[in-house]
């Protein structure tokens, strides 16, 4: 029964995972790229209805992530020795994944708000707000290749 | 570091350097920790005098 409870817990992890990294990459490969090729008066559809339902999944997906890969962590007893380094394997991805959700939630999420007039802004802030999302949205798409290296790597070793 | 992840190409490229150091890393850190951590801290010392 606990393995099947640790499965469950490690599924979710990747679910969520999948959800969160799946939206990374469309912001970065497909969105981001199309925008500048956009007819103006068609780009709302875009701003004010697919990009803040992208950014709810997004956010949350991370979220969620976090959470079962901290409780996956926590059930198969090797928290600290990642944590620490004392497993680098595993420890290098936590990291890079803690980093990228902080990133999510208290430097992207934030400045999207701005960018996509979520919130009250000055007009002068809604460009800084996005270029500061963007860079920080491709800072994680960068940290995203080693960080599912690492989560890969442990579970079926490269060999190197 | 902005101009490099203003182009995606480059962002990809960065991303792969990264993984590179990482694996290299993880394989120091991981052959320290199998000769002993304290082994390790007195080598360095030894270096370091």
């Amino acid at each position: 029964m606990e393995d099947f409870i640790v499965f469950s817990v490690r599924y979710l992890h990747v679910i969520c995972g999948i959800m969160w990294i799946g939206i990374l990459w469309y912001f970065n490969f497909v969105q981001i790229p199309s925008m500048p090729k956009i007819p103006d008066e068609q780009k709302p559809a875009i701003s004010k209805v697919i990009a803040p339902e992208a950014l709810f999944w997004f956010r949350w997906g991370a979220a969620g992530t976090v959470l079962f890969g901290l409780i996956l962590a926590a059930m198969n007893g090797y928290m600290h020795e990642a944590m620490t380094f004392q497993q680098p394997d595993i420890g290098f991805g936590m990291w890079l994944g803690l980093i990228m959700a902080f990133n999510v939630w208290f430097i992207i999420w934030p400045a999207q708000k701005i960018a996509l007039g979520i919130v009250e802004a000055d007009a002068d802030a809604k460009p800084a707000a996005g270029r500061r999302a963007m860079l920080f949205s491709r800072t994680n798409t960068m940290l995203s290749i080693p960080m599912l290296y690492s989560m890969i790597s442990v579970q079926n070793p490269p060999g190197l | 570091m902005s101009k490099i992840l203003e182009s995606l190409p480059l962002t990809v490229v960065a991303g792969i350097v990264l993984t590179v150091i990482m694996v290299f890393a993880t394989n120091q850190l991981e052959s320290m920790n199998q000769s002993g951590p304290e082994k390790a801290i007195s080598d360095l010392q030894k270096k370091m005098n």
